[in-house]
């Protein structure tokens, strides 16, 4: 059966974001699987609400936005019902990439999603202050205390 | 910490390898459904939305989002009884948001904007005058932990900001801006309404919602470039609204903040 254009763009959709938004899911979430529900419901919202985007980059930013509170919500949801999340994570960790996808997730949100931009996805403090709806001296600020956090965290890990 | 070793943990994370084969089916799907529902001519508003409702869940192993079961604005609009201004918000014209913000322990929706003349049956007056070319906007307010809303929290304001323009210039005060509101089956719904500010979308045009009365330059900082931020302490949420840049009147955005009187003050 033909694809009609909006088919055509679910595809677009899926593969220009699917990998960007599951890895950012995961500075929130636990488990690779949680990441994957929170990007499937994010693309059907988009679908169901239909937003209108002023062009790519607006999309882009409702597409992380919407993941990073998703992510969040479902996060919190975790924690109530099981209240030592953090301390389980790390202490269930035990390789260096695990150390520190488990002390990324152990940031408050507002540095984990900068710091993930940053080092993973290259975006300049001008690109995420767009992204977020931030300004770049407030990314500066989330970025610097967000390293220094890891950085004490990691630190800990390895004493 | 280096960015290699950053990418290697990211890389790392198992993801199911037919991820985007299923999504992209997943979509596919959901989308052959959204076409079937619009080319069925019998179907009530309220029948389509429950059918929606339930190929939404059919096709979501995961928990449905509450955002599917919520009032459009069109709705919010006709239980306000203002059918004029729900055929608006049903009209091309209308922008569909659905943008979501923590504030405090609330989640907030921006769920769709509308601007122009003549678009509700009661149109808003200041200063002992009819202003009936205005934008209204619809956005909803729920409890992030899940518990249903019994009455309207308070403490939270809402204004239009407007970058390179002074917080205390304009705002939902000298815009003469009201607001309606209701709780329905725990979802706080408001329908704001302001002057127009497509007067302004050469600018970018923000929508707080915040703990706190007047906006004032300590809530809302403004940097060199004109951008403004909440400050880093407050608790609330600024949006951007997508204002369509060619209806921008900026002679007429420059003489409303001349009006106010209170475009220069620090």
């Amino acid at each position: 059966m033909a694809l009609t254009g909006a088919q055509d763009d679910a595809s677009r959709l899926v593969e220009t974001y699917s990998p960007m938004l599951l890895r950012l899911a995961c500075t929130r979430l636990e488990t690779p699987a949680d990441a994957e529900d929170v990007v499937q419901e994010v693309f059907l919202k988009l679908l169901t609400a239909r937003p209108a985007f002023r062009d790519e980059e607006h999309e882009k930013a409702w597409l992380i936005r919407t993941t990073l509170h998703r992510a969040a919500d479902l996060k919190k949801a975790a924690a109530r019902r099981n209240v030592p999340l953090e301390e389980a994570l790390l202490a269930s960790a035990p390789e260096p990439e695990d150390r520190l996808l488990a002390a990324v997730r152990a940031l408050p949100e507002k540095y984990g999603a900068v710091i993930h931009l940053h080092y993973y996805e290259g975006y300049s403090l001008k690109e995420i202050g767009k992204l977020l709806g931030l300004p770049a001296a407030t990314v500066g600020t989330r970025l610097a205390r967000g390293r220094e956090r890891l950085r004490q965290s990691l630190k800990e890990e390895i004493e | 910490m280096n960015r290699e070793a950053y990418r290697k943990a990211f890389d790392a994370i198992p993801f199911s390898p037919d991820f985007r084969d299923r999504t992209t089916e997943l979509l596919r799907d959901r989308l052959r459904e959204q076409e079937k529902e619009e080319h069925s001519m019998h179907v009530g508003k309220t029948k389509k939305l429950a059918v929606l409702i339930a190929a939404a869940i059919a096709l979501l192993a995961v928990s449905v989002s509450a955002v599917m079961l919520w009032l459009s604005p069109a709705q919010v609009a006709e239980r306000l009884e203002d059918p004029v201004l729900a055929a608006a918000f049903d009209s091309e014209d209308a922008v569909l948001l659905e943008e979501t913000a923590q504030v405090g322990d609330y989640t907030v929706t921006l769920a769709g904007l509308v601007s122009g003349q003549d678009l509700s049956k009661a149109p808003a007056e200041y200063n002992g005058q009819l202003v009936s070319d205005r934008t209204y906007a619809v956005f909803t307010l729920t409890c992030t932990d899940g518990e249903p809303l019994e009455e309207l929290p308070d403490g939270l304001s809402y204004s239009p900001l407007v970058s390179g323009y002074h917080v205390s210039a304009v705002n939902a005060w000298t815009l003469g801006a009201t607001c309606q509101s209701f709780v329905q089956d725990g979802v706080a719904y408001y329908l704001f309404d302001t002057r127009n500010l497509e007067m302004f979308a050469d600018h970018t045009v923000y929508f707080a919602i915040y703990e706190g009365g007047v906006p004032d330059p300590a809530t809302f900082p403004t940097a060199e470039d004109g951008t403004i931020s909440l400050a880093e302490d407050m608790e609330g949420a600024l949006f951007t609204l997508p204002l369509n840049e060619s209806k921008a009147d900026p002679a007429a955005a420059r003489a409303f903040v001349e009006g106010t009187g209170l475009e220069f003050i620090g």
